[in-house]
């Protein structure tokens, strides 16, 4: 069953995500994902995550699909004008990509190209908006197009939301978002009020995936409050941390208890690990949902 | 206002090959920002001098952008027609009209940032990206192209952090775009999808 036919069952997702390569050399890409086989309903593969350089996601995604995985797209808007979004858009279409994640993207600043020039020529409501078209034939000025698109988009968002942001994903929702990934969780308090927020401006919800980063250190903990915006890992869980005698393990258990109560809160969950899936198997056993 | 500030002094001396220098000033925003006034001129002049430079003479023009005879500028002030380079302390519209004049180089002094004002005795900068198509009401007056980092016109990046924006210290404007709203009355503004800018509006600039 495909990614969006799980997405209307109601089936509880499970997704991972992929770097792609810094350079040309694949191998460790594929084998990343070969940890993966059998465990998630799909592979994100990012676009140049935090404006740091890297292979092309579409390549990437044409790659794994070669192999059998199934794969969500990323496409932010920090890189491409609307010309150049759009025929990315179709050429990933062409290599039988379906899942797309639209996001803002970080800025070229906070990259390894600081100097490079921010395009954010359309933002991540107007890409929603964008794929709409495309999915209905025309493209964003209103040509038609010779056979069009059939993407399921997606949009991401922090669980935590000023009342501006809360305005902003109201219009994602609205512009065909069938599915929310979100920044990493460690608080369920708040994932269940940011689930009823949700409730309160959709009249249909998509579908709501919640981000887990399973945690490797006390370090590992602090650096994401202090660098990663929309990120709050609460105190009782820098504790567990420190007091653990083996941290990794540690990590693995949080991340497994937060995906078993995360399991009745929302559609489903979303692993961005910090180095790599080494223990993304462990932690979805742990949890008894793989 | 156009808000500018003086480049560093090395980046100055690297670009003026010429010896003989002559410095014109701009008597409008340069001055109120104390970058380009008479002081700024003399300060320049003495570091100039102390660098070996022959500065030959300098001038405030009332405003750089805005000459009406070049003949006049030059009959106030002969001493340009000895001169091989002219620094010109003024903003990029200064500067651009003075090189239209001159049949010797023109060197920048400033770096022209933005367009701002100034408000309760503040300089405010980036207050407007100059799109050529309008749009600051839908937001309160308080302008996302020239004050968000990625130009956004539907809503927040989610990037900012304690309100503080992604790529600097500045607050995110998107919180203050609410405030505005809220207090005029307006939040409804917000909920209209902001479609995609039309940039044949302005083939110039870069916003
Ligand atoms: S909308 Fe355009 S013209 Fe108006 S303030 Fe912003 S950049 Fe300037
Ligand atoms: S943090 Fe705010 S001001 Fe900065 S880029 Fe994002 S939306 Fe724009």
């Amino acid at each position: 069953m495909s990614f969006s036919d799980k997405l209307l069952t109601g089936e509880f997702i499970v997704t991972a995500e992929i770097s792609p390569p810094k350079g040309t050399e694949i191998r460790p890409l594929l084998s990343e994902a070969a940890r993966l086989k059998s465990l998630v309903d799909a592979i994100n593969v990012t676009d140049n995550p935090r404006a740091i350089m890297r292979m092309s996601p579409a390549a990437v995604c044409w790659l794994l699909q070669g192999k059998g995985y199934e794969t969500i797209m990323h496409i932010t808007c920090r890189d491409r004008n609307r010309l150049a979004l759009q025929s990315d858009l179709l050429g990933a279409h062409a290599m039988g990509i379906r899942n797309i994640l639209i996001m803002t993207g970080d800025h070229p600043e906070k990259g390894d190209h600081e100097g490079a020039k921010p395009v954010y020529d359309l933002d991540s409501v107007q890409v929603l908006s964008l794929i709409r078209k495309l999915n209905n034939g025309f493209d964003c000025s209103g040509n038609r197009l010779e056979g069009m698109t059939d993407f399921t988009p997606g949009a991401v968002s922090n669980t935590q939301l000023s009342d501006v942001s809360m305005i902003k994903l109201r219009k994602k929702i609205n512009m065909g978002a069938s599915f929310i990934q979100t920044q990493a969780v460690f608080d369920t308090d708040s994932m269940s009020n940011f689930m009823d927020k949700i409730d309160m401006i959709s009249s249909k919800r998509p579908v709501i995936i919640a981000g887990i980063i399973p945690l490797r250190s006390e370090k590992s903990a602090r650096f994401l409050n202090e660098n990663i915006a929309g990120i709050k890992v609460p105190d009782n869980i820098i504790n567990r941390m420190r007091e653990a005698n083996d941290p990794a393990s540690e990590g693995i258990e949080i991340a497994a208890e937060l995906i078993r109560k995360l399991r009745s809160l929302c559609d489903g969950i979303h692993i961005m690990p910090i180095r790599d899936h080494k223990n993304t198997k462990h932690i979805l056993e742990t949890a008894g949902i793989r | 206002m156009i808000i500018s500030k003086q480049k560093e002094f090395d980046v100055i001396l690297r670009n003026l090959k010429e010896e003989d220098i002559f410095i014109i000033g701009c008597g409008k925003c340069a001055k109120k920002l104390r970058v380009g006034g008479e002081p700024e001129v003399l300060q320049m002049k003495t570091k100039l001098e102390k660098a070996g430079k022959n500065i030959i003479g300098w001038t405030v023009l009332s405003s750089a952008c805005y000459i009406r005879s070049w003949e006049e500028v030059l009959t106030q002030n002969p001493a340009i027609k000895k001169a091989h380079a002219l620094l010109v302390m003024s903003c990029g519209g200064g500067i651009s009209v003075i090189s239209g004049f001159a049949d010797i180089p023109a060197y920048p002094a400033l770096d022209t940032e933005s367009l701002g004002g100034t408000c309760c005795e503040e300089t405010v900068k980036d207050q407007c990206g100059m799109c050529g198509d309008c749009i600051i009401w839908m937001y309160g007056g308080i302008c996302p192209l020239s004050q968000c980092a990625k130009t956004l016109l539907n809503g927040p990046c989610g990037g900012a952090k304690d309100g503080k924006c992604e790529v600097d210290d500045r607050l995110c404007v998107w919180d203050a775009i609410f405030e505005r709203l809220k207090k005029i009355g307006k939040l409804e503004y917000l909920d209209v999808l902001r479609a995609p800018r039309d940039h044949t509006r302005n083939r110039r600039s870069n916003v």
